[in-house]
């Protein structure tokens, strides 16, 4: 465990891997499992005994939806509407993020969800100030 | 956790106002913050026959700083409501604030620390302070709106990624319910219609509702004869497809208020008191929900607690209001709490067994949809419909039969789920 003066900030850390393609977790000591994004403890047991990780990006969409077409935050204006989709990571983690692949129409999102989970990869989607998760639907 | 009240504690008196637009509904029209609140307040205390100096204490509830710019409610708002001298706290909890106002208050008075207090919570989300002006206000647009309540989600990584509040709580929910229980996506269409004239049936029926038009008065206002039609139509399109526009909350500024005290100085009071008869709260951040989009633990656990503290079955509630937000939601609530069996909201929705004269009775004011929401208000004002169903004094909307136990649910954005338990005295 690193003291405290020595911790970065993780919220930093977390953006910095992703503009390098890279999918930063923390794990726990105590109980193994992945807190995704990063905090300083484990999500499930409560332990500070947590180290850096990182995560495959590798997952399952489970469900997708579209974003409304005015988009709530102004980063993402010039991207909405979007689909959105439901994500069992295969670290364990469950994560909510921007979907590729796949258009926002009734008629897409219909044929999507009538073909069940389909296999995804994270990707970094680099925003005008921000880089962010995604995930790319792998046919 | 013990989980217990050590004393029992009693509703005494509830206000609510009007839900609205503080620059166009008539009935709060040009009013101040400071007036709409000290409304609710003073009905509340009405009903109890108390003055503002028959308190011990105030909880304030307000969740929005950004468009009320009054925090240290508690004491900016005293003189406008006789209660200056008392202990108070302004605190939030989103769109539960009001009934987790309420828990605290039968906290305080069980442990024997007060015998009455104050619960308000008020909200403007219509509207906002006008440059630097003590008194004219100004419309809040769709973006700032959201921005600002936003802040209350996931802001490391939530928000700044991209999160969607019409995804997460309405289609991909959605898309869970169609799934587990193999309902199809039109038959699911056909039930959220059905979810919806339900509520704006309530809300036609409620004077202090934000929208008192029925589907097919709004339908044949739009031209159109038939009210799926009007339903399926471009006047209710999708907003995170299967879920449409009119599954949603519509937003408001208002205000409500609850006096508790103790259980036997309740019976004094100028009105029949409501016994608080448990209480669970538990909060999660996002994701709200593991693969199953329907099952929401931090709801699990707050159901339980309650329950427990109150010692009921969900087969003995006669009355019920889940946080609905996003239909959808409410109704999983509603099956998680056992009110409805699995995977038959939307059929139950189609016989009118969720009407205010059904076997199932859930939110006859209208819900967040048709009363509208006033964030840290909107708890109080279901609770505030709960007792005057349980009075038999809810008007047009009455219970045939008012009922001995009602249960509230409300979800504090993002994510308190507070469930409280009322019951006869
Ligand atoms: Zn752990």
């Amino acid at each position: 465990m690193q003291a405290m003066s020595e911790k970065p900030n993780k919220i930093r850390w977390y953006y910095e891997g992703l503009s390098k393609g890279v999918f930063r977790a923390s794990k726990c000591g105590d109980c193994g499992k992945f807190t995704f994004p990063p905090t300083g403890c484990c999500e499930y047991c409560g332990s500070w005994n947590v180290e850096n990780a990182e995560l495959s990006g590798k997952g399952t969409l489970l469900f997708a939806t579209h974003s409304g077409s005015a988009a709530s935050h102004p980063r993402f204006e010039k991207a909405a509407p979007f689909v959105y989709g439901h994500i069992r990571l295969d670290e364990g983690p469950i994560a909510q993020a921007i979907i590729q692949g796949v258009g926002t129409s009734p008629e897409d999102l219909k044929a999507l969800y009538e073909k069940g989970p389909v296999p995804v990869q994270a990707v970094t989607l680099q925003m005008d100030d921000l880089p962010v998760i995604a995930f790319n639907i792998q046919d | 956790m013990r989980n217990q009240l050590n004393e029992r504690v009693a509703i005494s008196g509830v206000g609510c106002t009007h839900f609205g637009n503080l620059m166009e509904t008539p009935e709060i029209k040009d009013m101040s913050l400071q007036e709409l609140t000290a409304a609710a307040v003073k009905e509340a205390l009405d009903d109890a026959g108390l003055s503002g100096q028959d308190v011990d204490a105030v909880f304030a509830g307000n969740a929005m700083v950004h468009s009320s710019q009054l925090p240290a409610t508690y004491s900016q708002i005293s003189k406008w409501t006789g209660t200056q001298f008392k202990a108070g706290v302004h605190f939030e909890a989103q769109c539960s604030t009001t009934n987790v106002g309420l828990a605290m208050a039968a906290t305080a008075i069980a442990a024997g620390v007060y015998d009455t207090v104050l619960v308000f919570g008020v909200e403007t989300t219509r509207t906002k302070v006008k440059d630097y002006s003590p008194y004219e206000r100004e419309p809040i647009s769709h973006q700032q709106s959201w921005l600002w309540t936003d802040m209350a989600v996931n802001q490391a990584y939530g928000v700044p990624q991209g999160y969607d509040i019409f995804s997460s709580y309405n289609g991909l929910v959605a898309l869970g319910y169609c799934r587990k229980h193999g309902i199809s996506i039109e038959d699911f269409d056909r039930g959220m219609f059905e979810v919806c004239r339900t509520r704006r049936l309530h809300g036609s029926m409620n004077p202090k509702a934000n929208i008192q038009e029925t589907l097919e008065e709004a339908a044949k206002r739009k031209g159109i004869s038939d009210a799926f039609e009007y339903w399926q139509s471009e006047n209710n399109p999708f907003v995170a497809w299967p879920s449409r526009l009119l599954s949603l909350v519509t937003t408001a500024d208002g205000a409500s208020a609850i006096v508790l005290t103790r259980a036997d100085a309740a019976r004094d009071g100028r009105s029949q008191p409501v016994e608080v008869k448990g209480f669970g709260i538990n909060a999660t951040d996002l994701p709200w929900y593991g693969e199953d989009p329907t099952m929401w633990e931090s709801d699990k656990r707050a159901v339980e607690s309650a329950m427990d503290m109150a010692t009921i079955k969900a087969t003995d509630i006669d009355y019920l209001h889940t946080h609905d937000c996003s239909h959808i939601s409410g109704l999983c609530t509603a099956e998680l709490i056992g009110y409805l069996d699995p995977g038959t909201a939307l059929t139950a929705a189609r016989d009118g067994r969720l009407r205010f004269d059904g076997d199932k009775p859930m939110s006859t004011h209208g819900g967040r949809h048709a009363f509208g929401h006033a964030w840290a208000a909107s708890a109080g004002s279901d609770t505030y419909e709960a007792v005057l169903q349980m009075r038999g004094k809810a008007g047009k909307r009455q219970m045939p039969k008012p009922p001995e136990v009602s249960v509230i649910h409300t979800h504090g954005y993002a994510m308190i789920g507070t469930v409280i338990v009322l019951g006869g005295m």
